[in-house]
């Protein structure tokens, strides 16, 4: 039996067993709090976590999960907080003196989570271990090439960039390409991340266990510079199966489920002493024309697939609602991260758009060379089953243009390995960024190198100058008007941006939860309300 | 002497053809280790050179093969690509859970299997016999993972009987975890040691001996020690083949359950091409196949004297 058929099996049981899933009895939070009165600590925590970790070290496995766990525990010279904004961290403050050069001034109070003080070499050698391919290899690539760093009073490094580049700010941060840890646990450990060795960071919670593709456990300590957390313990439950994490959460055995498939959220949103907040996770989802690759070199039959994907039905129906219908490669979450949500979203309204219109896609096939339609593929990855139904409804509307639109799965890892690489003309592209930078989507889509193998001097141009410019908002501005260009050339068509759903037991509030929470040290700010 | 050494010989064979079969298929198979690693984000020429590079990745097909053969034959199954981590080290913490997985189901699915095909072997034709054929057919048909989201919502969630997922603390802990996963894999187990049993049972019940043995006056129970004795010898064979192919068939309810075992791990591993791991696991999987069919071969001569004697007269023949 194929993978897509067994889950479409599996999800038709789910669908049996929860049919009844009104009458189930309502759940008993497995969160445990003290009983003191008026104390607001909490003794644990479970969490679920909708997929596994193999390591816990995430310069070696860097996938979006690994961040959201990094962050209880690890810190970089600086982090981010619940506006997108970057703050102090380890560096209690740093400047920008010229384009090339970064100063970070660091706190001579921290500590790592066992007690032991953090140096400045510490964090050199963190930085070092950071940029080499072979001990980092998911993450070196976030460190430019032809950076020096080095120590330039007893508390302050420097960073000097060959060239100018405004995001690096993010790198050296948590959610970036940095987690500082201690030289000496380092080299003591013989497989850095591993169960046997675990891993040593600066935050509010140490590791105290960890099996790989099952669970890991955080024990808080009042080593942070930031203060105790009132979360005693926090246990993540690696459970990747969707329905199981239902049935944990139902059950009161989990207090936070991670990563809802919006698909369940209505049963999500009934489970008695649990809600579920929806909010953006500033993910892009669009389709990527490849115009090396024929006939998608006519941009009347870019148009024409542009026009033909509804975009409102798709946020509608397939997203339940929970998503928002894009203009843009970054959302306003993302680009409005130094000039705010407000501003982002006018300049994102002022981008060009095919609007859903068959009739305007039928006379712009007319006008290309294959007016009689043609077959093509769209792959999408099994992680992502909403972008699967989304490519249902366009190849419904483009068969009635006679393009007969072959949808599949594939594993995300062979849907990664296909991005870009001129085998198709039409792709997915599905980007969820670590950063707040404005510009990192865009930085990736719109330079040279981009999946569309998209190549036009003056969008390059103002890249460029959006990587140097040290205004926020004419950052901005450059960013919209490279975006823009594109956009009229149909390299892209944006479908929507994303939203994560995470079911919160009633017993516990999330404090700051916007779009950045699991990017912040997040399980610091969880308290009790019980 | 001489067919353990044959066996032996034929053992390392198809290990050795299997592990180029898996490492050929991987090699084959869509998808790119490094941008793997790196994800949908920008990958750089030299950062995607760099990771081949790491990983030998640049290398032609034979030479990689040749390296990971080299590194087996010198105990050495190389790191996991995706964790870091030695495939020693993985494999050590994942074999204890599907072990365990496996041994539970197995007895769960004898423990029913076994009785219940003996019944209806006596029974043939009755409503009993109809009913567990029934229910047997029902246990064959029903996948694993289906029965275990029925059993998760029933016994866990509206009962509260059980745990949801993962492994628990502590021995009796982990057991208590293990007793729904392993129901759900027994059940179809279950079903088709019946189907084995009731058969082989109901062929041996027929046999003259057994009516002249009746006829004869001979208690029951001895009589029936004298056809149980040939009807285990299907019973044992299969047994000890469904137990070798459970072990290596777990991946579906140890990702329903969130347990940390081979089968997940052959999974993810197989989607990463993280090559070292998938080919310790098939490496490890194949041994206990070949292992268990050697020693359901050897209980079968040891149950029947005349599996025994073929075998001399064959080595007798060779020689």
């Amino acid at each position: 039996m194929s993978v897509p058929r067994i889950r479409l099996v599996l999800a038709l049981a789910a669908v049996t067993a929860f049919g009844v899933g009104a009458c189930a009895p309502s759940s008993s939070s497995g969160l445990d709090a003290t009983s003191s009165a008026g104390s607001d600590t909490v003794d644990d925590v479970t969490i679920a976590l909708p997929g596994s970790l193999s390591t816990l070290d995430v310069a070696q496995e860097a996938g979006s999960l690994n961040y959201q766990i990094a962050t209880i525990t690890s810190e970089g010279l600086l982090g981010v907080n619940a506006d997108g904004e970057l703050v102090p961290a380890l560096a209690e403050a740093w400047s920008q003196p010229d384009a090339t050069t970064y100063v970070f001034s660091i706190r001579q109070d921290a500590k790592f989570t066992d007690g032991t003080p953090v140096t400045v070499d510490d964090i050199l050698f963190s930085i070092d271990l950071a940029r080499d391919p072979d001990r980092s290899p998911s993450t070196s690539i976030y460190w430019p090439e032809g950076l020096t760093v080095e120590q330039t009073g007893d508390w302050e490094i420097t960073f000097t960039l060959a060239e100018a580049n405004v995001a690096f700010a993010w790198t050296p941060t948590a959610v970036g390409g940095l987690w500082v840890t201690s030289r000496s646990f380092y080299e003591n450990a013989g497989t850095y991340g591993s169960s046997a060795d675990l891993i040593l960071g600066t935050g509010a919670y140490e590791v105290v266990e960890f099996q790989p593709d099952s669970h890991v456990t955080f024990r808080a300590v009042d080593t942070w510079w930031g203060g105790t957390p009132d979360v005693k313990e926090i246990d993540v439950e690696f459970i990747p199966d969707e329905n199981t994490r239902l049935l944990a959460q139902q059950s009161g055995e989990t207090d936070i489920s991670l990563g809802i498939s919006l698909d369940q959220s209505e049963h999500w949103d009934s489970i008695a002493g649990s809600s579920v907040e929806y909010v953006s996770d500033r993910s892009y989802v669009g389709l990527t024309f490849d115009a090396s690759v024929e006939p998608f070199d006519d941009i009347h039959v870019r148009k024409a697939v542009a026009h033909a994907l509804d975009r409102e039905s798709i946020v509608s129906t397939v997203l339940h609602g929970k998503g928002e219908v894009a203009t843009g490669l970054s959302s306003p979450a993302q680009l409005g991260s130094s000039i705010g949500e407000d501003k982002a979203r006018e300049l994102l309204s002022s981008l060009t758009t095919f609007d859903f219109d068959l009739t305007a896609a039928k006379a712009e096939l007319a006008q290309s060379k294959v007016p009689n339609g043609f077959d093509l593929e769209l792959t999408y990855p099994n992680s992502g089953p909403q972008l699967g139904q989304a490519a249902l409804t366009l190849a419904d509307n483009l068969s009635e243009l006679g393009i007969n639109l072959e949808v599949t799965e594939v594993p995300i890892e062979e849907w990664i390995s296909k991005v870009g690489t001129g085998d198709y003309g039409l792709y997915y592209m599905w980007y969820l960024p670590t950063t707040g930078d404005p510009g990192e989507i865009p930085g990736w889509l719109l330079n040279p190198g981009n999946p569309a193998q998209y190549e036009n001097d003056e969008v390059f141009s103002h890249m460029a100058s959006s990587s140097t410019d040290l205004n926020d908002l004419t950052r901005a501005e450059s960013i919209i008007a490279a975006n823009e260009i594109a956009q009229a050339d149909v390299a892209y068509a944006p479908a929507w941006w994303g939203v994560s759903a995470t079911a919160f037991t009633d017993n516990l509030a999330p404090q700051n939860y916007t779009a950045y929470f699991f990017m912040t040290p997040w399980a610091a700010s969880l308290t009790s309300i019980g | 002497m001489r067919y353990l050494l044959t066996r032996l010989g034929q053992a390392v064979g198809v290990l050795l053809a299997l592990s180029f079969l898996v490492f050929s298929l991987l090699y084959l198979a869509p998808g790119d280790l490094a941008k793997n690693l790196i994800g949908t984000r920008k990958a750089t020429p030299e950062a995607l050179a760099a990771i081949s590079q790491k990983y030998h990745l640049d290398e032609p097909f034979f030479a990689q093969y040749w390296r990971w053969l080299q590194g087996v034959l010198h105990g050495d199954f190389g790191d996991s690509i995706r964790s870091g981590v030695p495939v020693a080290d993985v494999l050590g913490q994942r074999i204890p859970v599907t072990i365990s997985l496996t041994v539970i189901a197995f007895a769960f699915a004898v423990g029913i299997g076994i009785p219940l095909g003996f019944i209806a072997a006596h029974r043939i034709g009755s409503l009993t016999d109809r009913t567990i054929v029934g229910v047997a057919l029902v246990g064959v048909s029903a996948p694993s993972f289906a029965l275990a989201l029925v059993f998760l919502y029933l016994f866990s969630v509206m009962l509260d009987w059980f745990p949801v997922y993962g492994m628990g603390d502590g021995f009796w802990d982990q057991m208590w975890h293990l007793v729904l996963p392993s129901l759900a894999i027994a059940v179809g187990t279950a079903a088709m040691i019946i189907k084995v049993t009731r058969t082989s049972v109901a062929r041996e019940v027929g046999q003259d001996y057994v009516m002249f043995a009746t006829s004869r006056g001979i208690g029951r129970q001895r009589i029936a020690g004298l056809y149980m004795k040939n009807a285990a010898i299907p019973i044992i064979t299969s047994s000890g083949l469904i137990l070798a192919s459970l072990f290596g068939s777990t991946v579906l309810i140890e990702t329903t359950f969130a347990l940390p075992g081979i089968g997940q791990l052959l999974a993810d591993s197989i989607t990463f091409k993280d090559v070292p791991v998938v080919q310790a696991v098939t490496m490890l999987v194949a041994v206990v196949i070949v292992t268990a069919m050697f020693l359901v071969d050897l209980a079968a001569a040891v149950l029947n004297p005349a599996l025994r004697t073929h075998s001399r007269s064959q080595e007798v023949i060779a020689s």
